[in-house]
């Protein structure tokens, strides 16, 4: 960590050093770069020009206003940990890493917000105020690591956004650098409904392709003061997604209603985190409910019913905390837990209306007979997001393709069960193909115009969330606009 | 997707090709990075991320160098060794990984490749040659030293070094860590030279073997003493083979594996007829329960090491396993607990030392907020580098919480990083080993007895 | 005449009979248009503005009116596209509770249909049996319960749009959780229908509460910051109240007939939980305070009677002597308190009054202002003052359209007006949609 010297002779490198105060703000030796060419999707790789590390909005700004004047593409990047490759630079971006604005800049119990900078740790917000009976809902599984910048450019879920939302419900105001450096703050101190359109809205989820927040405004909730975990294995695939409908039908608004199938199960307790589940069950529920002491029996009894009407195998409610803290954690690492069972995952993200779970399961299992890879599934079921991992071995020559190839049939499997291709992870560099089974050449024009109002020079993250040749839409719907004039023309 | 991407050039699909630039003997294991799916769930566990942000420094990051080197991507060079050197080994990421990753396996595997391929030189090679060769493995050279601070700090030399403003002329780190410097006391293994076995007070339920270390006897004989007493106290008789050796644990985390090989072997003969091997030190403990890594290629002394590494055990769990007379007498203070990596990370051990604590009467346990936070120490570390080492400890300190009287560990390094952590941040907290506590509790509880009588 | 050739151009796209020309005086409320146009599917809708947008015709958006004098400073566009017809459920998956439905469905008629399915949308607008869906969500309305519930833009999941060049853009799907693409369901809500007409709502549902339950807590001493203690000790309990709304003495004269502030405190969850809270209140009710609690059809009767307090666009005016106005305020939640108490010295020193409520929770107030068109005007302008003292805004949501034309209806500008500038004449280049409804004039 001594000081030492830029040892570049790139002008940009220079320039860019000198903007965040020095060597031990930049990387740009390839030994330092690689372990940026990717982000949590591994399966496209591309080395940065260098990666800076900024401490405030001003050098961020300061950074962004440079890549634009000069024609650099650059993206911001937090934990990367995103899962459809947001943050791989295959432009060969400069990264504006945000990690080291990691502040918790103030907390306001009374007026129920906190502010934070974009490299803060989403975990560590709760943490810091749950002595006080507060916390921070949106809980994606990586929040031990993952950081609310990211959160709000992946509009992230998790496991309770059931009953309490994703990312977009509980951001309330943002400051933004937007893509020539101008530094704006949209949801002025965190005050609801600000007037003009919901910038807000717009931006979270957008990928960072509209501009880089460096500031958030976000709701804390007091904490439920009852909370109870219920575990549920099935024998059958059908009746434990039948007790999910029937457990929503009957009213109750569960915090998380989570369900694992055999592979997945299997992958989780070969992994750090085992809990003892049987491996022969086809599916299990995770329930958790959550509210009114006096009232949260009333709750519990009635799934526990609900189950039972189910052909439930075994159902128990977790004994105390610990317990119920192990069976998350089981369920939380169920992603990485998967390379205890294979090399390699590609997880996917569908979403289906959640009616229709039973059936979209057969035709998954299809697609794995079809493509000859295992799927195991982690789903958030209550709201019909499903989490499909492929499971292969990129050292077979020829297995990841198949791999992307299966994973994107699931997600048409999703889009026609009238669905969608991504719930929480993002389109990314990933599923820009896949936005075509829910979209049309139109529809993804109206959402690029937009972006052309915010990134003009499309220097920002380019290349992510839409299909790529965006050109012959224009021109066929040039070609239409001027038919619709002659036809208006004549009547 | 490779084929819809078209603007896409340089992403090939990630393929492993056999070992790439990996060109020397012992090279990582392949199979310890293929669980790695990059989902980035250790990063906040590191302490190098913490300070830097920086990828690289990161538990993901160095397993993608590691296995880049592999895939013929990267070379066995100065920048592929700053990250993989900076690592303090602490395993808070093997915690936290999910698919059970053995980064630090992988870290001290690539460190022996590095080792070999650059050779150190210079004022770093004689440094490094002057602790891990010239003197952890000579318990007589060590001893000496022991002496010379011995009276370096009685003869008012010490005194005379703070005084005179000599004290100003060592390098800062250096300076800082004089300061903390525990008071040197007998050595247990030139105390029981001539015992065979130290005989267990009333009736003798266990015979353990115990490995006193190699700069904890010089510098923390006391706690060397306070393990025998709760030993002897709780039925034990307690033999210090007398070829045993430092456990290598430090050669091991330098990348010098040879070495490491060297001391494994003399400890595995020298404990071979101990059913048990005790240790008070978390980092030899988690190293010499690794000693089968060492000889991956080496069947007959693999099958050795494995042996051996069942019977190492931590002398906090040993006690919680084996039962201990709880202690009746009071020992009144406020104190927290700080997890010493090589024993939580390293050996999974969290709650049976803070049990024995609480087991002894008066002792107020107060939760110190990431526990399990590599404190810098990491064995010679805080000496190879300080500057990584002191932001580490500084966010340690950070969790300590005001108003405790002690800090309780179960390893050596730790105590003098925390010691130093205490004097530096004006704190002044009493830095104990959780053995310690039990043994003054025990000798209250005689003294008691003894004026009763 | 201009208007003569617009009727022959609409009527090779409408038939006849969907067609109104606007006749006699001008509406107090503006936003009219030369001929109204009642158009039954997207494809007209469609047709219209392509027709509109390629001939330089102005439209003006209704559905139910309610919102009529909100926004604009125009007596009338060319044409007024009436959503009335758009009428009806498209599709309620019960299972799976969600909702699609036209746009020009009116909300109360929604929330019955649901009932029956113990289901409903979770947001509570004003005038629920004029206002339509379409409107709520161009607008933008919430009530008192969005503190538990939250608002639109929690409950919209899908929507179609017809844009100005007449291309129909789906925004989002049928499903609760979806992340592909922009999020372009934020920017039609509250969008006040400057960029795209919507046809269609896709809406995520709520269980109807097994039981619900009002307290109502008066303060004779009117002493505000007794309340704010108060408010933050409910806040910080481990209650769940769907509403913890602050109503000013006059409001609550009206609604329970006590003049002292009043917290309208709404608790909906199984019957249990509800007592159990009410209970609670009890027992940290402060020492001179006055509870009163409403269950189920009385809570229920009340809530109905709070969403028409506001003026009704939609309504005939009569009473041409007292003008009166409806704000919108937003600040940061317990600020609420001082908005309150901005409205107390208001009233105390002026001719007019005024109607208060906001949400301790969320940090919206309501804020409806009686009295001449000058008072009128100058309460607004003071309001505004003190409200952007506490970095609030204040947005006019009714107010006749001669005195609409005095004031900044959406307040200045933001700093940031050239994105919302830009996003308009990205998608309405040629300004034919609600023209100057919105913030800015655009």
């Amino acid at each position: 960590m001594a000081e030492r010297r830029i040892q570049s002779d790139d002008k940009h490198i220079q320039n860019l050093a000198a903007i965040v105060g020095g060597e031990h703000s930049i990387l740009y030796h390839k030994e330092d770069l690689i372990a940026y060419d990717c982000d949590g999707f591994t399966l496209h790789k591309h080395l940065p020009k260098a990666v800076v590390f900024p401490k405030n909005t001003e050098e961020v700004a300061k950074l962004v206003k440079y890549c634009s004047d000069n024609q650099l593409p650059f993206l911001a990047r937090g934990a990367g940990t995103g899962l459809s490759g947001g943050a791989i630079p295959i432009n060969g971006e400069v990264i504006i890493s945000l990690v080291r604005m990691k502040r918790l800049l103030n907390v306001d119990l009374e007026n129920r917000r906190a502010v934070v900078e974009p490299g803060y740790v989403n975990l560590k917000l709760t943490n810091s105020i749950s002595d006080k009976g507060y916390y921070y809902a949106p809980d994606p599984s990586s929040q031990y690591c993952c950081t609310i910048g990211g959160n709000v450019a992946e509009n992230a879920g998790g496991a309770h956004c059931l009953k309490y939302g994703v990312t977009t419900n509980h951001i309330l105001g943002l400051e933004v650098v937007l893509p020539n450096g101008e530094i704006i703050e949209i949801g002025k101190n965190g005050i609801l409904d600000t007037p003009g359109y919901d910038l807000l809205g717009l931006l979270t989820g957008s990928e960072g392709t509209l501009g880089i927040v460096t500031k958030i405004i976000v709701r804390i909730l007091k904490k439920p003061e009852a909370k109870q975990t219920i575990l549920a294995y099935f024998d059958k695939v059908s009746d434990g997604s039948q007790a999910v409908s029937d457990i929503i039908s009957a009213g109750i608004v569960p915090a998380a209603l989570e369900m694992m199938d055999k592979i997945a199960i299997e992958g989780v307790e070969a992994a750090a985190f085992p809990v003892g589940h049987p491996k022969d069950i086809e599916a299990m529920l995770l329930i958790e409910v959550d509210g009114i002491s006096a009232g949260i029996n009333d709750q519990i009894n009635q799934i526990l019913d609900l189950c039972k009407k189910r052909n439930v195998r075994e159902v128990k409610v977790a004994q105390n905390e610990q317990e119920s803290n192990r069976w998350w954690a089981n369920r939380k690492t169920g992603f990485g837990a998967m390379g205890a069972i294979s090399p390699d995952y590609l997880v996917q993200d569908g979403v289906i209306p959640r009616s229709k779970l039973p059936e979209v399961l057969d035709r998954i299992q299809k697609v794995s007979e079809e493509y000859g890879l295992r799927i195991a599934n982690i789903f958030h079921a209550g709201d019909g997001n499903l989490h499909p991992l492929v499971l292969f071995d990129a050292r077979i020559p020829g297995e990841s393709e198949k791999a992307l190839k299966a994973g994107s049939a699931c997600l048409k499997v999703c889009a026609d069960a009238g669905g969608t291709i991504t719930g929480e992870h993002g389109v990314g560099i990933e599923k820009k193909e896949e936005m075509r089974f829910v979209f049309t050449d139109e529809e993804i024009m109206a959402q690029t115009n937009i972006r052309e109002v915010f990134n003009p020079n499309n220097l920002l993250n380019a290349g992510k969330l839409f299909p790529t040749p965006a050109r012959c839409v224009e021109i066929k719907k040039e070609r239409k606009v001027s038919h619709e004039r002659r036809k208006v023309g004549t009547t | 997707m490779s084929s819809k991407e078209a603007p896409i050039k340089e992403s090939p699909m990630c393929t492993t090709k056999g070992l790439g630039n990996y060109l020397w003997n012992d090279p990582p294991d392949e199979n310890k990075w293929a669980d790695c799916v990059h989902c980035g769930m250790c990063l906040e566990s590191c302490p190098t991320y913490e300070q830097t942000g920086m990828e690289q420094h990161s538990p993901r990051g160095r397993v993608y160098l590691i296995k880049s080197v592999a895939e013929g991507k990267l070379e066995v060079n100065k920048q592929f060794m700053d990250p993989v050197f900076a690592c303090l080994d602490c395993r808070a990421c093997t915690t936290a990984c999910p698919a059970d990753v053995d980064v630090g396996g992988l870290i001290e595997e690539a460190r022996g490749q590095i080792r070999q391929a650059m050779p150190l030189t210079g004022v770093k090679k004689a440094v490094n040659d002057l602790f891990l060769k010239g003197l952890f493995p000579h318990q007589n050279r060590l001893n000496a030293i022991g002496s010379l601070l011995k009276f370096y700090q009685k003869s008012g030399m010490q005194k005379i070094v703070r005084k005179t403003g000599l004290i100003h002329i060592m390098p800062k780190h250096l300076v800082e860590m004089e300061a903390i410097l525990p008071e040197i006391k007998e050595p247990v293994r030139k105390k029981y030279k001539n015992e065979m076995v130290i005989k267990a007070k009333g009736k003798a339920k266990h015979e353990v073997g115990f490995l006193t270390g190699c700069i904890m006897d010089v510098m923390f004989s006391d706690i060397n003493q306070s393990t025998i007493n709760v030993l002897t106290r709780n039925g034990n008789n307690v033999v210090i083979p007398k070829n045993q050796t430092c456990c290598g644990a430090l050669h091991v985390h330098a990348g010098d594996r040879e070495t490491g090989r060297k001391l494994a072997k003399q400890n595995i003969e020298a404990f071979e007829d101990c059913e048990k091997v005790i240790v008070n030190a978390a980092g030899c403990g988690c190293m010499m329960k690794e000693y089968p890594e060492l000889f991956k290629n080496d069947p007959e002394w693999h099958k050795k090491a494995v042996e051996f590494s069942k019977k190492v055990e931590d002398i906090s769990k040993y006690l919680y396993d084996t039962g201990y007379e709880k202690p009746k007498a009071e020992i009144k203070t406020r104190i927290t607990y700080h997890d010493a990596c090589h024993l939580a990370h390293g050996q999974g051990i969290r709650q049976e030392p803070r049990d024995l604590l609480l087991d002894i009467p008066g002792v107020e346990m107060v939760h110190m907020p990431n526990a399990d936070r590599c404190c810098g120490s990491a064995g010679i570390y805080n000496i190879t580098n300080p500057e990584m080492a002191g932001a580490v400890l500084k966010s340690k300190m950070e969790n300590v919480p005001e108003d405790v009287e002690m800090i309780s560990m179960g390893n050596p390094g730790c105590m003098l990083q925390m010691a130093l952590g205490v004097q530096k941040y004006g704190r002044n907290q009493k830095i104990v080993h959780t053995v310690q506590l039990l043994d003054w509790a025990y000798q209250k509880e005689d003294e008691w007895k003894n004026r009763g009588d | 005449m201009v208007q003569t050739d617009l009727l022959v151009d609409l009527k090779g796209i409408l038939p006849e009979e969907r067609m109104v020309e606007e006749e006699g005086e001008i509406h107090p409320l503006g936003n009219g248009g030369k001929i109204t146009v009642y158009p039954d599917s997207e494809e007209e809708i469609a047709k219209i503005l392509r027709y509109a947008n390629t001939h330089g015709k102005k439209i003006s958006i209704v559905g139910g009116g309610t919102k009529r004098g909100f926004g604009g400073g125009n007596e009338s566009a060319d044409i007024l596209l009436s959503l009335a017809n758009m009428n009806g459920i498209v599709e309620h998956t019960v299972g799976d509770m969600t909702l699609t439905v036209k746009a020009g469905t009116p909300f109360k008629d929604l929330q019955n249909a649901l009932a029956a399915h113990n289901q409903k949308i979770a947001l509570d607008v004003n005038w629920p049996g004029d206002a339509t869906i379409g409107g709520v969500i161009a607008a933008n309305d919430s009530g008192p319960k969005r503190l538990g519930y939250g608002s639109s833009r929690d409950a919209v999941i899908g929507l179609r749009v017809i844009y100005p060049d007449g291309t129909i853009i789906r925004t989002g799907g049928k499903v609760v959780k979806n992340v592909a693409g922009y999020d372009m369901n934020k920017l039609f809500i509250g969008s006040m229908g400057t960029l795209g007409v919507i046809s269609e709502v896709t809406l995520k549902l709520r269980p109807l509460p097994k039981y619900e339950s009002l307290v109502l807590l008066h303060f004779p001493n009117g002493d505000l910051q007794e309340i704010r203690s108060f408010a933050i000790k409910v806040l910080d309990s481990m209650l769940e109240p769907v509403a913890l709304e602050l109503l000013n003495p006059l409001l609550a004269e009206k609604l329970t007939g006590h003049h002292q502030y009043t917290l309208a405190i709404s608790f909906e969850d199984n019957e249990s939980s509800v007592h159990y809270q009410e209970e609670f209140i009890h027992k940290i009710q402060p020492e001179k305070s006055q509870i009163d609690i409403l269950s189920q059809n009385k809570a229920r009767a009340f809530w109905d009677q709070f969403y028409q307090i506001a003026p009704n666009g939609a309504a005939e005016f009569t009473d041409t002597q007292s003008i009166e106005a409806a704000l919108k305020i937003g600040v940061v939640n317990l600020d609420v308190l001082n908005v309150l108490r901005e409205v107390q010295l208001l009233q105390d020193s002026h001719p007019i009054s005024i109607l208060a409520h906001g949400g301790l929770g969320h940090g919206l107030c309501q804020v409806i202002v009686k009295g001449s068109s000058e008072e009128v005007l100058s309460a607004i302008q003071w309001l505004r003052n003190s409200v952007e003292r506490m970095g609030g805004y204040v947005v006019v949501k009714h107010l006749p359209l001669i005195l609409r034309q005095k004031i900044e209806v959406w307040g200045k500008k933001p700093s940031h007006f050239f994105l919302l500038e830009g996003i308009k004449n990205k998608i309405d280049p040629n300004g034919i949609l609600n023209q100057g409804r919105f913030v800015g004039g655009i």
